[in-house]
């Protein structure tokens, strides 16, 4: 077919196609998901098991915010991905967050370390969070991979890493609230790794589910 | 003094109104960008063939129809339409590469059997401006899905994607145009 005809083609199709609302505002508005979510999931744990249950300590809260705001980055991250001409170092900014969130943990080994005289890693495995995040992680960022097809897969790989590490950084907040930890690094190793390990099988298995729209005419 | 307004500013003007279902605005568009990624392409990958060059520039149309939602009107469009010719461009690097990597180039190697008739070098194609002629007599659908399929040597998914076709459709057009070539160059071997 030549461009000409493609092109007529083409006009002959066109049909309304309303402006996506800019990353930050959908960002805002899976945000609203998210913790709705969680707030679901705090209240369902409250209801059945002592608050005390959670100690949280400045630390503690320092490491789920951190978390929360890696998330939110992570995500507006991936939702301007997605969008042709946007800077390609979107990723930056979730990479800090990512890298403090580390740190506070590792922070959080060495009190344990001075308190407790051990890390406390191989007095803990934890596969339940493993399963807890990755089924929460899905309902958190089913949403997400919604609103990410609409948009340029231009780069799949990264847009999946960084959707997969938006929504289990919230499912990490879900798990630390149904499954306190006593030992920091038992959550950097676990929750770390499940994180590590899920955002990477997105990305690997990206060009599947992040695919340019159909290309075909009508 | 001339108040028309930039360039790019009319490019966006004509992407909004196309935004909104417009048409002419959208045809008008596309008419103004295709030189415009035309010479995208070109610029970065010089050592493309005119057709390779034609098959780029009509899928990052088909692109730019795809996500035309992702432009934001407030935004200049050139950025943005520079930005998906990058990454169609790629695209197609990988895609190429990777075709590469699992087809090999072969001469035209003499094939040879047991059989005398088989080595017979006597043997010809037909004639090539017959077959032409029979393929402008037939239907436009069909010749079509011939010069796509057959000639161009396209997939099916990518003749679909071209015409709009579903993949049944290209199947059957092929396979009735190859019956009326068929018959076509059968009649005029026995003139």
């Amino acid at each position: 077919m030549r461009t000409d005809e493609l092109i007529d083609r083409l006009g002959r199709d066109v049909t309304v196609a309303q402006p996506l609302p800019a990353p930050g505002i959908r960002t805002a508005m899976w945000t609203v998901w998210a913790v709705s979510f969680l707030v679901v999931v705090a209240v369902m744990m409250f209801a059945v098991m002592s608050s005390a249950a959670v100690t949280a300590t400045p630390l503690y809260l320092v490491q789920q915010s951190v978390a929360l705001v890696t998330g939110i980055m992570a995500a507006r991250a991936a939702l301007a991905s997605v969008i042709p001409g946007t800077s390609s170092r979107v990723w930056v900014l979730p990479a800090i967050g990512a890298a403090v969130w580390g740190v506070s943990l590792l922070w959080g080994g060495v009190l344990d370390l001075q308190a407790s005289g051990t890390l406390g890693v191989a007095s803990q495995s934890d596969w339940p969070c493993v399963v807890s995040m990755t089924a929460g992680g899905l309902v958190v960022g089913s949403p997400l991979i919604w609103m990410l097809r609409r948009g340029a897969p231009l780069t799949p790989g990264l847009t999946a890493f960084l959707a997969a590490l938006a929504a289990l950084s919230f499912a990490n907040i879900e798990a630390c609230l149904t499954r306190p930890h006593a030992f920091a690094l038992t959550v950097l190793l676990w929750h770390g790794g499940t994180v590590a390990a899920v955002a990477a099988i997105c990305a690997l298995t990206a060009h599947r589910w992040l695919r340019w729209p159909d290309l075909t005419t009508r | 003094m001339d108040e028309s307004p930039a360039p790019d500013e009319h490019l966006a003007r004509l992407m909004a109104r196309a935004q909104q279902g417009d048409s002419n605005a959208y045809v008008t568009l596309l008419r103004a960008i295709t030189p415009r990624v035309r010479q995208l392409v070109r610029a970065r990958r010089g050592f493309l063939g005119e057709s390779d060059v034609e098959d780029v520039v009509q899928e990052v149309l088909l692109s730019v129809h795809a996500v035309r939602a992702t432009y934001d009107p407030a935004r200049p469009l050139m950025p943005w339409l520079s930005a998906i010719v990058r990454h169609r461009l790629a695209d197609a690097g990988r895609r190429h590469v990777r075709q590469g990597a699992h087809e090999i180039g072969v001469d035209d190697l003499d094939v040879t059997f047991q059989a005398p008739p088989a080595n017979s070098r006597e043997e010809t194609f037909g004639d090539p401006d017959a077959l032409a002629q029979a393929i402008q007599t037939l239907p436009p659908g069909q010749r079509q899905a011939v010069e796509l399929l057959k000639l161009r040597e396209l997939s099916l998914k990518e003749a679909s994607a071209l015409t709009g076709m579903s993949i049944g459709a290209l199947k059957i057009a092929t396979h009735r145009a190859i019956a009326t070539l068929r018959r076509a160059l059968r009649a005029s071997d026995e003139k």
